[in-house]
C-alpha cells in the first residue's frame, strides 16, 4: 500500500497493477480502492454542482427524468412551511407512502406507511401513525432534522410505497431490497443487491445487517451473499436460497443504471435501484460519495475494475 | 498459553507477503515515535492532580507545561498533523474532522487530569438531558443552545464541588456541545456500541494529542521560532495529505478478500493436474462465474451447511471441477469476459437465462 506513497517523491509512472488484462498476483491489495483513492477519484470526475444535484433528490428527480430516466413516483414535496400549513395528510396522502428527506443520508429520517386504517397509517412494523405524528414528522424533515449539520432547511419528498417484484420479495421477510450499482461514467462496473432481514428491521442497509449478494454483471445472478462478514447460501429468515438467483431484467437495470452517472453529471457514481411489480427497474437515488464495502461482498476490486476501463489512477 | 498466540503470531506474520508486511512495520515504526512523544509530554507534565484554582493567576498550560498561553495557537498545526495521519493512514474513526484537535486544545486549557473529568461530567450531563429535549420537538440551535446552557450549569457545579476555578473560555464549551450532539446522532444510527467505539477512539486521538503537543521537543520548536512548527507542519501535511493508497484499517476491512483468494490457490495447487498459470491468474472468483460452467456452484453446495465456503471448498468434487476450468487459457479469457458484455447485453435476456438456468444444460 505504500508504494503509492514512494511513487510520489518518484514522480515515476507508478504502480499499474491490474491493468491491462492480467490481474493482480494474488496476496496484493492494490486491486482495492481505499477511501482515500475513492475521494480522490470523485474530486476528479464528480464536480461540485453534480454532487449537490445528486445529494438533493428532488433536483436528481428532476434531473433523471429530463434524461427519461424511469423514478420513482411523487406525491408531493414539501419546501416550506407554507406548503407544509397547506398540507393535509388526511386528505393529501394514500394508503401507502413513503416520506423521505431530500437532503437525508443513510436511510436517515425515512418513514413508510404500508396500509391505513380509518385516520390512522401503520408503519412496516405494524406501529401506528396518527395525523400529528405524520405532520410532526414532515415539519421536523423540513426543518433540517434529518440532514446533516450543514443544512438548516430541507424539502420533504412524498412518495407512493413501491412494491417489490415478487419473485424478488419472495426472498426477503419483509422490507424492500434494492440494486446497488457503480459505475464509472456510463460503464457498469460492480453491482450488488441488498436484501432486508428480520434483524436490519426491514431496511436494505449494510450496516443494520442486511445481506449482501454479489451479482454477476454479465449474467445478472447472485454468486456470493454476505450478512456482517459472514458467508452465506440461503437467506436466514426466509431460508430460500440466494446463489444463482437471476435479478429479472437485468440487462435494462445495467441500461438505466448506466445513464444515471451522466444525466447527473456525475463520473463516479452508485445507483440505487428498485424492482418495481409494475413498472420494472425504477432509480430511487444516485449516490456521489458510494461505499466501497461492495468489494467485500463481490469479492473483486473495484481498482482493478477501473484499470480494466483504461483509469489510470493519476 | 501465551506462547501459543506468540506461535500464532509468528506463523501468521511467516506468511504474510511484503505488501502486507511494509506497511505493519511502518506503521509499528510511526506508533513508536508517537509513543515516545507521549512519553517525553508526560515527563513534562510537572502536575497532574492540581487543582486550576492553587495556580493564582498563571494560565494552565503554563504552569503544567509552560506552554505559554499566546503559544497555544502554534501546536494547533502540530494537532492538526496528527490529525490527518490519524484519518488518513490509520483510518480511525472519530467525531467531526477536527474535532479531537479541538478537545485536545481544550484539554490544554483546562489541565490534564480536570480536562477529561469536566469533558467527561458536561457530556454525561448532555446525554441524560437530550431524551427529554428531543421530545420537545426543538430544533438544532434550539437543541445546540439549550445543551450550552446546561454545559455552563455543570461547569459551575463542578467549580463549586471541587472548590476551584476552572479556566474555561467560551471555546471549550462549545467543544463540549457538539460532541454531545454527535454522540447522540451516532447512537441514534449505528446504535451505542458504535457510538460508544466513536467516542473512545476521539477520547483517545484527543489524549495523544494533547501529550504530543507539549513533548519537548514541540516546546523547543516553539521556543525556537514561532515560524518553524507552522511551516514544518504545514509542509509535512502537504506532502501526507497526497497519500492515496490503503488506510491501516482497510487492510483489516479488506482481509477476508485476501484470505479467501489464498485458500482458493491452496486448493488449486492439489490436484496433479493444474498448470503452473493458474498461480498468476488469481482472481478466480471472477473467472468462476463469468465462465458459462456457472451451474456446477449450486450442484456442489450442500444443502444442510447455510454458512459454506461453497464452489472452491470440496477437494473431491473440487478437483474435477478445477482442472475442467483451468483448460481454457487464462489471459485471453479474461478479456473475453470483459467483452462478452457488451455481446450479451444485445442478446435476449431469454436466451442469457436459458442457458444457465438447469445444470443439466452443460
Amino acid at each position: 500500500m505504500f508504494e503509492n506513497l514512494s511513487s510520489i517523491w518518484r514522480k515515476g509512472d507508478g504502480r499499474k497493477v491490474g491493468h491491462g488484462m492480467e490481474p493482480a498476483p494474488f496476496g496484493s491489495l492494490d486491486e482495492i480502492l481505499g477511501i482515500n483513492m475513492r475521494n480522490a477519484l470523485i474530486a476528479k470526475y464528480n464536480p461540485r454542482s453534480a454532487i449537490e444535484r445528486a445529494r438533493d433528490k428532488v433536483a436528481a428527480k428532476v434531473a433523471l427524468e429530463a434524461a427519461g430516466i424511469a423514478c420513482t413516483g411523487t406525491i408531493a414535496v414539501i419546501d416550506d412551511h407554507q406548503k407544509l400549513n397547506a398540507f393535509k395528510p388526511l386528505r393529501d396522502m394514500p394508503d401507502a407512502w413513503a416520506i423521505k428527506p431530500a437532503r437525508g443520508s443513510q436511510g436517515d429520517g425515512i418513514v413508510l406507511s404500508v396500509r391505513r386504517e380509518g385516520d390512522t397509517w401503520y408503519k412496516g412494523s405494524g406501529s401506528p401513525l396518527t395525523e400529528t405524528d405524520v405532520m410532526h414528522h414532515i415539519q421536523k424533515v423540513v426543518d433540517g432534522g434529518f440532514s446533516g449539520d450543514t443544512v438548516s432547511e430541507d424539502a420533504a419528498l412524498i412518495e407512493p410505497l413501491i412494491i417489490a417484484d415478487p419473485t424478488l420479495a419472495d426472498l426477503v421477510p419483509e422490507g424492500l431490497p434494492d440494486l446497488r450499482v457503480i459505475c464509472l461514467h456510463d460503464e457498469p462496473i460492480m453491482a450488488m443487491l441488498r436484501l432486508p432481514t428480520n434483524a436490519s428491521d426491514g431496511k436494505a442497509n449494510l450496516h443494520q445487517r442486511a445481506i449482501g449478494a454479489g451479482v454477476d454483471l454479465v449474467t445478472g445472478q447472485i454468486t456470493r451473499a454476505l450478512v456482517r462478514g459472514e458467508v452465506i447460501t440461503h437467506h436466514p429468515d426466509t431460508g430460500t436460497k440466494l446463489i444463482g438467483y437471476q435479478v429479472p431484467g437485468w440487462d435494462r437495470v445495467l441500461e438505466l443504471a448506466g445513464k444515471c452517472g451522466p444525466a447527473i453529471g456525475l463520473g463516479y457514481s452508485g445507483s440505487d435501484i428498485v424492482l418495481d411489480k409494475n413498472d420494472g427497474p425504477l432509480i430511487i437515488e444516485v449516490n456521489a460519495h458510494p461505499g466501497i464495502e461492495i468489494q467485500n461482498i463481490c469479492q473483486l476490486g473495484l481498482k482493478a475494475q477501473m484499470a480494466r476501463l483504461g483509469e489510470d489512477f493519476k | 498459553m501465551y506462547s501459543d498466540l506468540i506461535t500464532k503470531i509468528r506463523r501468521i506474520r511467516d506468511r504474510a507477503t511484503p505488501q502486507v508486511r511494509r506497511p505493519f512495520y511502518i506503521g509499528l515504526g510511526v506508533g513508536l515515535a508517537l509513543a515516545v512523544l507521549v512519553a517525553l509530554g508526560l515527563s513534562n507534565t510537572e502536575t497532574f492532580f492540581a487543582m486550576p484554582s492553587s495556580f493564582g493567576d498563571q494560565a494552565t498550560s503554563q504552569a503544567i507545561w509552560g506552554l505559554k498561553p499566546s503559544n497555544l495557537l502554534m501546536v494547533l498545526p502540530l494537532g492538526a498533523f496528527l490529525v490527518v495521519l490519524a484519518r488518513s493512514f490509520v483510518g480511525v474513526k472519530a467525531f467531526g474532522l477536527f474535532t479531537p484537535m479541538l478537545i485536545a486544545l481544550a484539554f490544554l486549557q483546562i489541565g490534564p487530569i480536570m480536562g477529561p473529568v469536566v469533558l467527561g461530567s458536561s457530556v454525561l450531563a448532555g446525554m441524560l438531558m437530550t431524551p427529554t429535549l428531543l421530545k420537545l420537538r426543538m430544533t438544532r440551535v434550539g437543541f445546540l443552545g439549550t445543551l450550552i446552557s446546561a454545559i455552563v450549569l455543570v461547569l459551575v457545579a463542578l467549580q463549586g464541588l471541587l472548590d476551584t476555578k476552572l479556566q474555561v473560555d467560551a471555546f471549550p464549551v462549545i467543544v463540549c456541545a457538539l460532541v454531545v450532539e454527535r454522540w447522540w446522532r451516532q447512537w441514534e444510527k449505528d446504535g451505542a456500541k458504535e457510538a460508544a467505539w466513536q467516542a473512545f477512539n476521539t477520547f483517545m486521538i484527543s489524549v495523544v494529542i494533547q501529550f504530543v503537543m507539549v513533548s519537548h521537543i514541540a516546546l523547543m520548536l516553539i521556543e525556537w521560532s514561532p515560524l518553524l512548527m507552522p511551516a514544518f507542519t504545514g509542509l509535512a501535511i502537504a506532502i501526507l495529505g497526497r497519500y492515496r493508497g490503503l488506510r491501516l484499517s482497510e487492510i483489516h476491512r479488506f482481509a477476508p478478500i485476501w484470505l479467501e483468494r489464498r485458500r482458493v490457490a491452496k486448493n488449486a495447487e492439489l490436484p496433479e493436474g493444474v498448470e503452473e498459470d493458474r498461480r498468476s491468474g488469481a482472481p478466480d472468483t471472477r473467472r468462476i462465474s463469468a465462465e458459462p460452467d456457472v451451474p456446477e456452484q449450486p450442484e456442489g453446495v450442500p444443502e444442510s451447511i447455510p454458512i459454506a465456503m461453497n464452489e472452491r471448498a470440496p477437494p473431491p468434487g473440487g478437483a474435477q471441477a478445477n482442472s475442467a476450468q483451468s483448460e481454457p487459457p487464462t489471459v485471453p479469457n479474461s478479456e473475453a469476459q470483459f467483452a462478452a458484455r457488451f455481446g450479451t447485453s444485445a442478446k435476449l435476456p431469454v436466451n442469457k437465462t436459458w442457458v444457465i438456468g438447469s445444470p443439466e444444460d452443460v
